[in-house]
């Protein structure tokens, strides 16, 4: 009798398993829309993906699929983990031949830094691949959560992006209506480059209650004739640059004496990877510059 | 180019004698006539028109055609090569109008030799003698082992068989000029057009260049037309001449016609000493 | 000429050979000579069949094709502007040939309407260029260069600008026209169409390329129809620049030193020096790219930086020499 039923559960058992790879793969697989509306159709939720940006290897982290990055470009230092997957080449030039060798079942591509023949051809070589370019918070937030279904980290990927968009909330929530501050963000110096209001970090600037004076150009990153930023005469001058920190040239304005920014000492510097990268973390660098233009308003004196 | 003052129409003979409309010494083209004009006037750009020619060249002839710098040679020369468009008139080669005949044909009947040699690209002296076979092969066609004979037979009648492997900008001027009648030899055209073949050339040389001319000439149907600044040499070796004047006038005929010393002291603004050596006058610029 | 056209052969189509065999045996990842075998047998593993007859051999291809190109047009130029120093980057054909296919790009034409661009840029190049460069009968190598240069910034400036109003997306897609870079690189096959026509129509003028060679009134003299020939010349040197361009971008330098130092070896018979620098091109820009690829892998160099670092000293070399 014993033996009997065990047999069953033998039988039973081997059923199962005979069954189970329609099923699973029913309720596994996984599909999404990326942002060039192509559908993206995973059997399986990924498990060595290729990351070919910086942003996207910290945006895979940050919703749990760190663990399943097999390869990542250079300059992916966030977080620091990302230091140690072998590397694959520039964005903008990847080696093909090792993101092959690597044998990945997700390939996340940028739009704008990678080289469209070459996302081509990794799909010619049949490798999956989802294009990412986020636009907006709301962007990041969507991206973030699509990345973390086709990694089958969708758990965590729903706590990091409800702390992200909270964060964002609360900011909106404290800022979005406190006096408007005029201010000039700097891109770079030599050219000086600024952003129109399209750029995500002009988003930032509307949460805290800012007017960037050159949200109406055309481009998205207009270069610009220092004699338009000393006439616009912004409040507050916001600088990114490269690296953690302060370039000399956010410093250099003070050059200009009549400016209102150089009177009332609103040199800011916010690090460009925490406003310039389409990752969570950009809700810390909005945090910043919320936290600047509430000093700027504290310093006027009417 | 100032004319002289007691300068005669050069329409004329040199003899003063003939009247009025006798311009020169001019035969009818016959059936075997290499080379005719019609009326031809040269286009020299900013000068009214010279004279017209009424040329012909046939058979066993060779033409010296002398003047001073600037009368308009080389322009001639290139013209009656088909290389130039003349002003008016026509040119025919072997009874067919020079415009009608396709280059290559036309490269078949007439050779010509450059008074300078611009610096091609790179090539060796065997190599630039060979394209004198160009004319004659079809697109696909390979130079043979008789065309290769026939550019190192050239080659050695110009005293360069020993440089076939050198480089043609290595070459000084003088074997630059013979390499370029090696290669008109080799093309072996009708009608050799020779622009100053002598000028570059020692004694020696020039001798031979011309005793060359004078055997293909010599030769069945082959006639040569040669631009010459040695009145010497000319009457040496040329039984007609054309005199091109500064003014634009010319005057042509059998070159013991056209030596009369007045005439070529008008044609050069030289006064001449005039001797004889061997049977053949000589003309020396005398000093005044 | 028999026997260097026999030598040339000879010589090139096994190193043609063996520039593809090294271009498929190195790589950023490793293959074993016996693994390589076995791709070539048709029983390599799945992995080395994708590195090797997926990724490899097209851009090998690729990189053949587009060099054979340049050497071409850089053979065709140089012997028909007398001038050793002629080549389309030099000359600003590569340049006009860029700005073309980028404004068609930025119009957000068809693949096709591209290269038509890329042609008609080559093309109004060739006639700038030759066009005011053309003094009285010849073209002096001072003159010539110092068009070529003034146009080639022209374009240069023209490609900054339109890098400069165009949207940021279409940047890193852009940039490769300035380098020269393989890795972007698709079909190879039209280019290697463009290339076997071109040199099989480049042949029976070979001849008729020797005379023009000795300048234009000679060779009138010896019955070439002078126009003709050197108006198709351009037309086709415009043709395979911008077919090249198309395929890698302005990569410089290719049409300068392989003419060049086939010349030295099997003298300047055009009809065989036209077939070797399609061939010397070719494994030129092979070999330059499989070292683009590895050199510093998995970083990827463009193969304008390789064929810049080669070319720059053979130019200033040759302007050094040509007095």
């Amino acid at each position: 009798m014993l033996y009997r039923s065990r047999l069953v559960l033998a039988l039973l058992a081997t059923c199962a398993l005979l069954v189970s790879p329609a099923s699973h793969a029913d309720t596994d697989a996984v599909s999404v829309t990326d942002d060039t509306d192509r559908q993206v159709r995973l059997e399986a939720p990924a498990t060595r993906i290729v990351s070919l940006a910086p942003h996207i290897t910290e945006v895979l982290f940050a919703v749990g699929a760190g663990d399943k990055l097999v390869g990542v470009t250079q300059h992916s230092d966030f977080p620091p983990e990302a230091e140690r997957i072998p590397r694959i080449g520039g964005y903008s030039r990847i080696d093909l031949e090792r993101v092959v060798q690597l044998d990945p079942d997700l390939v996340v591509a940028w739009r704008s830094g990678n080289s469209a023949s070459q996302i081509e051809r990794m799909r010619e070589l049949g490798l999956n691949v989802y294009v990412s370019e986020p636009r907006s918070f709301e962007g990041v937030a969507s991206s973030m959560r699509r990345m973390a279904r086709l990694a089958g980290t969708e758990d965590q990927g729903q706590v990091a992006v409800q702390a992200f968009l909270d964060e964002i909330e609360t900011l909106r929530l404290d800022y979005e209506d406190r006096a408007p501050v005029r201010l000039f963000y700097q891109v770079w110096e030599q050219p000086l480059m600024t952003v129109n209001d399209e750029h995500l970090i002009s988003e930032a600037i509307r949460l805290c209650g800012g007017v960037n004076v050159f949200g109406h150009l055309d481009r998205l990153v207009p270069r610009m004739d220092r004699e338009a930023v000393i006439e616009a005469d912004p409040e507050v001058i916001i600088g990114g640059g490269m690296g953690e920190d302060r370039p000399d040239w956010v410093l250099a304005w003070e050059q200009w004496e009549d400016m209102t920014a150089v009177q009332r000492d609103n040199l800011y510097f916010i690090p460009p990877s925490l406003l310039q990268r389409h990752t969570p973390r950009i809700a810390e660098g909005t945090r910043l510059m919320c936290e600047e233009l509430e000093r700027a308003r504290s310093r006027r004196t009417d | 180019m100032p004319r002289t003052p007691h300068s005669a129409p050069a329409t004329r003979q040199p003899h003063d004698d003939p009247g009025p409309g006798a311009r020169s010494v001019h035969q009818k083209p016959g059936p075997d006539t290499l080379l005719a004009t019609d009326d031809l006037v040269i286009d020299i750009p900013g000068r009214p028109p010279g004279a017209p020619l009424e040329l012909t060249v046939d058979p066993g002839q060779c033409w010296g055609i002398l003047g001073p710098n600037g009368a308009g040679k080389s322009t001639l020369l290139q013209t009656l090569a088909g290389l130039r468009a003349a002003r008016a008139g026509r040119i025919d080669i072997k009874g067919q109008g020079i415009s009608t005949l396709p280059r290559a044909e036309l490269a078949r009947r007439l050779g010509l030799v450059f008074q300078t040699h611009h610096d091609g690209f790179p090539a060796t002296v065997l190599e630039t003698a060979l394209i004198g076979r160009h004319p004659y092969l079809r697109p696909w066609d390979i130079e043979t082992a008789e065309d290769y004979a026939r550019a190192r037979a050239a080659l050695a009648e110009m005293d360069l068989a020993d440089l076939e492997d050198r480089m043609v900008d290595t070459l000084s001027g003088g074997e630059r000029q013979r390499l370029a009648i090696a290669t008109v030899l080799t093309q072996d055209p009708s009608l050799l057009l020779l622009d100053e073949p002598t000028s570059q050339l020692d004694l020696h040389h020039q001798v031979a260049v011309l005793n060359r001319v004078q055997a293909i000439v010599a030769q069945e149907h082959r006639a040569a037309v040669l631009v010459l600044h040695d009145v010497n040499l000319a009457a040496r070796y040329c039984d007609h001449l054309l005199l091109l004047f500064p003014d634009g006038q010319a005057c042509w005929g059998p070159t013991a016609t056209m030596l009369v010393p007045s005439a070529l002291e008008r044609l050069y603004n030289q006064p001449l000493s005039v001797g004889e050596v061997d049977g053949l006058p000589v003309f020396l610029p005398r000093s005044e | 000429m028999t026997r260097s056209f026999l030598l040339a052969t000879a010589v090139l189509l096994p190193a043609s050979l063996l520039a593809i065999l090294i271009a498929l045996a190195f790589g950023s990842v490793a293959i074993a000579p016996a693994d390589l075998l076995a791709v070539v047998a048709g029983d390599g593993s799945r992995l080395h069949d994708t590195l090797v007859l997926e990724l490899r051999l097209p851009r090998a291809l690729a990189a053949f094709a587009a060099g054979g190109l340049l050497g071409l047009a850089g053979a065709l130029m140089q012997v028909l502007l007398r001038n050793p120093l002629a080549d389309p980057y030099v000359l600003g054909l590569s340049g006009g040939a860029s700005v073309g296919a980028l404004l068609a790009m930025l119009a957000g034409l068809s693949m096709f309407s591209v290269s038509l661009a890329a042609f008609a840029g080559a093309l109004l190049s060739t006639v700038i260029v030759f066009g005011l460069a053309h003094g009285t009968g010849s073209w002096t190598p001072t003159r010539l260069l110092l068009t070529g240069v003034v146009v080639a910034a022209g374009w240069g400036a023209m490609i900054s600008f339109l890098l400069a109003v165009s949207p940021t997306a279409e940047l890193p897609g852009m940039l490769y026209w300035l380098m020269g870079d393989v890795s972007h690189a698709r079909n190879p096959y039209p280019a290697w169409i463009v290339l076997v026509l071109v040199v099989l129509l480049a042949l029976p003028l070979g001849r008729t390329l020797n005379v023009l060679a000795r300048g234009p009134m000679q060779a009138a003299a010896l019955g070439v129809a002078v126009r003709p020939v050197e108006w198709s010349i351009y037309i086709a040197a415009a043709l395979i620049t911008a077919t090249a361009v198309m395929q890698v971008g302005a990569v410089g330098f290719v049409g300068l030193i392989v003419p060049h130092m086939l010349r030295l070896i099997f003298g300047n018979d055009q009809r065989v020096i036209l077939p070797a620098s399609a061939l010397g091109g070719g494994i030129l820009l092979t070999l330059a790219d499989t070292l683009a690829r590895t050199m510093i892998a998995p970083e990827q160099l463009p193969v304008g930086v390789i064929t810049a670092m080669l070319g720059v000293p053979v130019f200033l070399f040759l302007l050094y020499r040509s007095r």
